[in-house]
């Protein structure tokens, strides 16, 4: 068996295995061999987790017919990122602080995970406990981007997309409180979802946020996303059309598009490409109408009172015995967290809801909205600023630019790429939808999936 | 009335830090509020500025804490 299996899609693996054209141990070997061959370099993985993956994929290969035609991620090797519990194995949140933090239970999700018939390669590599978008991790190591390895795979889920981009697993899990998993993900070339607030259970992970944490899914397409999404959604959502490849008509739905994207600060390369996308989807049907979106600069101040204050409440804990093991960024966040008042973040609380309103109130006139999901490439390692029209602003402010609003009003949304940059670097939108109408944007994304103009190349092998 | 608010200075956060926080920040951290080189965070100043003009919003009775409304049957 070559790395080309470690390329495949994660629902091609499982139709794979169901066929018997191999088995849940070969595919489980084939990424184990690639991870020995490839994680020293790429950082992906802070814990493989080998022995558990070959014993999973046995009791795979093991089941039988029906339980195998059951399982819809039957023998998919998967990445954990490491906030989420697996049991017996470390859950270091990427820190020196949880260096010893051994959980006796699986995170629900992953629980969730493994009962459709994923197979556990390991705990990956991330920002600090989540802290930022560069993914950046002096410990553990710096996940480099799979398309240029001068350039940050981003984060805070850097290890999930850069295993997954790098073939070092199938798919990934990753936690979203600003655009975590969406931002990696579609910088990476990849499919990510942030699905409606507590869709997926967010028990057994080491928190940021309380308020803003989402669980959401790193894959390398569209069907796998719903693939994965399926195994929690339940009756909640109806992912059946993506998960199957159908597409149904767009004609005549209403798509928002955000007014201020006129007179905001995006790389031209990523604006043209929103409007070729726009185009396409316009051509298919779909009806745009112009929407007030709230004040993403407001989003972003809401999400950091907010964040700030919580992510002290939860590490107070540590921080008077071991707070000399924090890295230095996380702690002056936190130091911010301090410095805020109680009613600065009861404020913040309060606009983040009469945010969700006013995106309520937009999404019941559109069914959608598209805007581009981030408004840069992915910036060069070491890169602290990003300077746009004579503006010089922080790298992960401008990384979350699009992405944060979501997270305070809890709506799901959904990356992909759909060009490249004259950099050669992944560039891509981000769909929007209705609270628990995830089943509407995986079409939409479907759709652009399968438009080969919207096609990008795969990162060089190596 | 509101008092007119004051740019925040470094020394400020020292006393806030001395007399007032429970962790011992260090100097190197509370200078990357005022003055931020990380790239991470935006800089308390400009974030209290922001959480002021948002005090400009009339929030009226709306409750700190509300749960997004489910579809019915979800």
């Amino acid at each position: 068996m070559t790395d080309e299996i470690c390329f495949a899609a994660a629902t091609a693996l499982a139709a794979g295995i169901r066929k018997g054209e191999f088995s849940c141990a070969e595919v489980a070997s084939a990424f184990l061999r690639r991870i020995e061959s490839r994680n020293a370099a790429l950082h992906a993985f802070i814990t493989v987790t080998g022995d558990r993956a070959l014993q999973e994929a046995k009791a795979r290969d093991a089941a039988n017919t029906e339980q195998k035609a059951a399982a819809m991620l039957l023998g998919v090797p998967i990445a954990i990122k490491d906030l989420i519990d697996v049991a017996g194995v470390p859950t270091t949140g990427g820190s020196r602080v949880l260096h010893d933090n051994v959980p006796e239970a699986d995170a629900p999700v992953v629980a969730g995970l493994a009962g459709a018939g994923a197979v556990m390669l390991g705990k990956a590599n991330l920002h600090e406990f989540a802290y930022g978008a560069t993914g950046e991790n002096p410990y553990f190591g710096t996940c480099v981007n799979a398309y240029d390895s001068l350039r940050l795979a981003c984060g805070s889920s850097s290890g999930s997309a850069a295993a997954v981009s790098s073939g070092l697993a199938a798919a990934a899990l990753g936690t979203d409180t600003g655009g975590s998993v969406r931002i990696p993900a579609v910088l990476n070339g990849l499919v990510g979802i942030k699905p409606t607030y507590d869709l997926v259970p967010a028990g057994g992970i080491v928190p940021f946020s309380w308020l803003l944490d989402h669980l959401g899914f790193i894959t390398r397409t569209v069907s796998d996303c719903a693939a994965m999404l399926a195994t929690f959604a339940g009756p909640r959502f109806d992912a059946a059309p993506a998960a199957t490849g159908v597409t149904r008509p767009l004609d005549r739905t209403r798509i928002g598009i955000p007014t201020r994207l006129a007179s905001d600060r995006i790389d031209p390369s990523i604006r043209a490409l929103f409007e070729r996308v726009l185009s396409f989807l316009v051509s298919l049907g779909m009806e745009p109408v112009e929407i007030e979106l709230p004040d993403l600069a407001t989003a972003r101040t809401v999400s950091l009172a907010i964040q700030m204050p919580e992510a002290l409440s939860f590490h107070s804990r540590y921080l008077a015995t071991r707070g000399h093991l924090y890295g230095a960024d996380l702690r002056a966040g936190l130091a911010l967290g301090q410095s805020l008042l109680a009613e600065h973040y009861l404020r913040a609380k309060r606009l983040a809801i009469m945010l969700r309103r006013d995106l309520e109130r937009i999404l019941r006139d559109v069914q959608t909205i598209l805007t581009p999901a981030a408004p840069i490439p992915a910036p060069e390692i070491g890169a602290t600023h990003v300077t746009m029209d004579t503006e010089r602003e922080p790298v992960g402010n401008v990384l979350t630019r699009h992405t944060s609003l979501f997270n305070v009003t809890g709506h799901p949304a959904l990356v992909l790429p759909c060009g490249m940059h004259p950099l050669g670097l992944p560039i891509g939108v981000q769909i929007v939808g209705r609270h628990f109408d995830e089943g509407r944007i995986l079409e939409l994304a479907q759709w652009l999936e399968q438009e080969p103009a919207f096609t990008i190349p795969p990162p060089p092998l190596t | 009335m509101e008092t007119e608010v004051k740019r925040l200075e470094k020394a400020t956060l020292l006393q806030m830090r001395d007399q007032l926080a429970s962790f011992d920040w260090t100097d190197e951290e509370l200078n990357e509020l005022v003055e931020p080189q990380r790239g991470i965070i935006t800089a308390f100043q400009t974030l209290l500025d922001d959480l002021n003009a948002l005090r400009q919003v009339d929030l009226g009775a709306v409750p700190p804490n509300e749960a997004p409304a489910r579809p019915a049957g979800k």
